[in-house]
């Protein structure tokens, strides 16, 4: 910790500590640079990038980029923290410095929308290419409860008719023997479920 | 004989006839359950232009191979359900134990795991069904030959489970396809997993399930447009 | 050659298909298939290639074919992907020459469903993640909530956990070496494997209630103490797991083909192994002693004694022995446990809602996959505010395009086997 504030006096701010992390922040420009003495340096010897995330301070806050460090020549993590405007989510890739950034960037990508420069490979990982938002972003909601989901009411099997006990007890032994029900058509109309579309949007802020 | 409505009556004074007569293919009945629910035999003898006479006979050409080898056929099937090698997650473990030297599922001939579909006739859906996989996974239900089943296994696949308020996941693997077992669990034990295979080879000797569906309506995509978010 | 009558020759069915087809497209009132698709082999350059503008530089490259290449498609539903893996591979004959893994086809989205459950529920929507070491998923998180609200566990809760997470990844192992196996060809390792994995969880099922997704751990301590039933179990496990992982290792490890198939297969380097982030057993394999129970002991593992093991060569045959080896020091390490556990409570007094004050924390644990790491952001809620978490087999998966050029298909798989991975934590 001491040596951290010697050698970076002017970039280095907020430091803090506890019982096993050391805490550090960087400005987005300085980050490449000071990791690269970080892990270069033999006094400090980070070698090991054990983890990058990205957290989103809501709306109107900043996003942050937060690299954990291991040393084996100090006693604690070194967390490293960025933060990255939420406007211009940009900040520069560390896959210079540790080819396993890649795979971490690509999620934070995907999952946050941090755009992160110079990276070869920085499309989606999780979630299909044509997937339009950011699932961790803190104005992402999640559906509170099944009836408010996007599939509520389209499940055939939820229909009403089985609510009737002597049709149910005889389905209760194979929930197929009437499937798909002998009333309804095959081609279900779309207004039979006006839910369907509509939460679909709720759910998911483009 | 005496006159009846009930075709389960039906069935088994007719079997007791080829019995004593020596006709029939599988001369003991009474080791066959033929359930309540099971089909007519109007419907099963319809395809041969045969109807049941009021007394309790049959009349017609094929008299009677085609119900008998049915259910020779069927109880084939039963005994030799392939599930297909697909587990999608942490179910699958427990699939893999139900199939390996501890709770042994060879004991009732459902060893083979197919890796290919075009090979299975039960499909074993063990484990979260997400968005992205539900493509693949419809494709590979669409590819096994009829007739097929459908085991759903865990609560993630039967409704939703743990991840129901998730943004990636089908909530119930029956919203993209239709499903004859619902084994419950997270995961379910491995003797569940067998109490709902027996389940579904109780189906199969009654023609419950996706096999009388197509029986009855012939070969169709069943509805499922629409509800993969 | 006899002529053919025209009339009674059965007509060619592609030739049907044909028909059909335009009949159909008349039908419809689309245009008459193209003539210019008329080739045999018309559509099958693309197959593979994603129906979409090309993202990425290293997209691009991938989905370039030169002369002679083509894309293989494995998975998601293939036999010995672990899962719903879907790997792209570029091959040149039976060469690989580049390789692409798709993930997302298990994405549950649990960080953001943790983000939105209570610190106690936390513990119990992590346990899918890793799903063959849910007692290491729950570790972390619990020394990290532990941290955020300011609490210790009881001594005697540190014993067991640490019992519990050795005992799973004794089976965790196991399985490994199973499977590896039997992605090479081999069935009867895996019937072993399962036999040694069915104790150990029916054990872990007698103290927890559970046979997969334990939910043991709690903030503060454990669900249960230990109990009868689970100590006679580990008794006799404990005499029977030597010959189960003994009968195994007869198997396998001179065996000369497995030798011939592993050695010198998809070797990594140290160095390579560090810049990729691997940790683990396959970073101990290719001769860098970092494990977290030494370099940052949490829990007791302070009190332990035990080695740091590694392999010097770096292919898949190190990686095989070294969980051979892993699975010998964590029985060791069960004895001492089992010698030194002290009496006491197993579960320090919390409240029914925790709600620590505002702050950051890190756990880190050594799962059987490598580091297995929570960060843990409180906004002073019954909620964390952000729940990240690290998944070992993730971040391992990134050395397959770099270890699978020059391999054959086929060792595709066993290269795979041999990292590791588990579907569940690489998706989340
Ligand atoms: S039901 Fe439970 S065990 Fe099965 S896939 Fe879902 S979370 Fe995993």
């Amino acid at each position: 910790m001491r040596l951290l504030v010697e050698r970076f006096p002017e970039t280095a701010r907020d430091l803090w500590t506890d019982e096993d992390t050391v805490e550090v922040q960087l400005p987005r420009d300085a980050v490449v640079e000071t990791l690269r003495t970080l892990r270069d340096d033999p006094e400090f010897g980070f070698f090991m990038l054990a983890d990058a995330a990205a957290v989103d301070y809501g709306i109107g806050h900043h996003f942050e980029v937060v690299y954990h460090l291991f040393s084996d020549r100090h006693p604690a993590w070194l967390r490293v923290r960025v933060p990255v405007e939420r406007a211009n989510p940009r900040t520069p890739s560390v896959t210079s410095l540790w080819t396993g950034a890649m795979f971490h960037e690509r999620e934070m990508y995907d999952m946050m929308g941090i755009v992160f420069e110079g990276n070869r490979d920085l499309r989606r990982i999780y979630m299909s290419p044509d997937y339009r938002s950011f699932p961790q972003r803190k104005d992402f909601l999640l559906p509170d409860d099944a009836a408010d989901s996007s599939a509520a009411g389209v499940n055939p099997l939820e229909r009403p008719e089985t609510w009737d006990l002597t049709t149910f007890s005889r389905e209760l032994t194979s929930s197929a023997a009437t499937y798909p029900p002998p009333d309804t058509q095959v081609d279900v109309p779309a207004e039979a479920y006006p839910h369907g579309q509509e939460s679909a949007d709720k759910s998911r802020p483009a | 004989m005496a006159l009846t409505n009930d075709p389960r009556e039906a069935a088994r004074g007719r079997a007791d006839n080829e019995a004593a007569q020596g006709t029939a293919l599988v001369t003991s009945p009474a080791r066959i359950e033929i359930p309540d629910s099971a089909p007519s035999d109007d419907d099963l003898l319809a395809p041969f232009g045969m109807e049941e006479h009021p007394t309790g006979g049959f009349h017609g050409l094929l008299e009677v191979i085609p119900t008998k080898a049915d259910l020779v056929i069927d109880l084939i099937r039963a005994n030799s359900l392939w599930p297909l090698l697909s587990g999608l997650s942490c179910c699958a473990i427990e699939m893999m134990s139900t199939a390996t030297s501890k709770n042994d599922i060879d004991r009732f001939g459902m060893f083979p795991f197919r890796a290919s579909p075009r090979q299975a006739d039960v499909l074993i859906v063990a484990g979260t069904l997400t968005t992205k996989m539900a493509g693949p996974l419809v494709r590979l239900w669409e590819q096994m030959p009829e007739p097929k089943w459908c085991v759903a296994m865990g609560t993630c696949t039967t409704s939703g489970g743990r991840f129901k308020r998730s943004y990636s996941v089908v909530q119930g693997v029956d919203r993209v396809m239709p499903v004859d077992v619902y084994v419950p669990g997270c995961p379910p034990r491995p003797e569940g997993l067998i109490y709902g295979l027996l389940k579904l080879r109780e189906l199969v000797m009654a023609r419950r399930g996706q096999w009388r569906t197509y029986v009855d309506r012939g070969p169709q995509r069943v509805a499922w447009e629409g509800d993969v978010r | 050659m006899t002529a053919v009558d025209p009339e009674t020759r059965i007509p060619d069915p592609i030739d049907l298909d044909r028909g059909e087809e335009a009949r159909l497209r008349a039908a419809a009132g689309l245009a008459p298939p193209s003539a210019a698709a008329g080739s045999e082999y018309a559509g099958f350059e693309l197959v593979g290639v994603p129906d979409r503008p090309l993202q990425t530089e290293r997209e691009r490259e991938m989905y370039t074919l030169e002369e002679g290449e083509m894309l293989l498609n494995m998975g998601p539903q293939h036999p010995s992907t672990h899962g719903v893996l879907r790997l792209v591979v570029k091959i040149r004959g039976e060469m690989v020459t580049d390789l692409d893994p798709v993930f997302g086809y298990l994405h549950r989205g649990i960080e953001k469903l943790c983000e939105n459950a209570t610190y106690t529920t936390v513990l119990t929507y992590v346990d899918p993640m890793d799903y063959l070491a849910s007692m290491h998923n729950e570790h972390a998180p619990a020394i990290a909530f532990e941290k955020l609200f300011g609490i210790q566990a009881p001594r005697r809760a540190e014993y067991i956990r640490a019992l519990v997470v050795e005992l799973n990844r004794v089976f965790s192992h196991g399985l490994m070496i199973g499977f590896l196996a039997l992605d090479m060809g081999g069935l009867t390792p895996i019937l072993y494997s399962f036999i040694n994995r069915d104790d150990v969880v029916e054990l872990l099922a007698a103290i927890s209630g559970q046979r997969m997704l334990f939910n043991f751990f709690r903030v503060g301590g454990v669900n249960w103490d230990v109990n009868d039933e689970f100590l006679s179990r580990l008794g006799t496990w404990h005499g029977t797991v030597m010959k189960s992982i003994g009968d195994n290792e007869k198997l396998i490890t001179e065996n000369e083909i497995f030798k011939g198939r592993t050695r010198g297969m998809g070797i990594l380097s140290g160095k390579q192994a560090i810049a990729y982030g691997v940790t683990g057993p396959n970073l101990r394999a290719s001769g860098v002693p970092f494990d977290v129970r030494k370099a940052h002991p949490y829990s007791i593992y302070d009190e332990l004694e035990f080695d740091v093991i590694t392999q010097q060569s770096g292919d898949v045959y190190a990686r095989y022995l070294q969980r051979i080896d892993e699975i010998k020091q964590s029985l060791h390490l069960i004895d001492q446990i089992m010698d030194k556990m002290p009496h006491g409570p197993v579960q320090a007094q919390v409240p029914g809602i925790i709600r620590p004050k505002p702050g950051r924390a890190y756990g880190a644990v050594e799962s059987p996959r490598g580091l297995y790491s929570v960060y843990a952001i409180s906004d002073g809620g019954p909620t964390p505010y952000r729940f990240r978490m690290r998944d070992p087999s993730f971040i391992s998966l990134q050395v397959m395009p770099m270890l699978m050029p020059g391999h054959l298909i086929a060792d595709t798989m066993a290269i795979m086997a041999s990292l590791d991975p588990v579907m569940g934590g690489v998706d989340k």
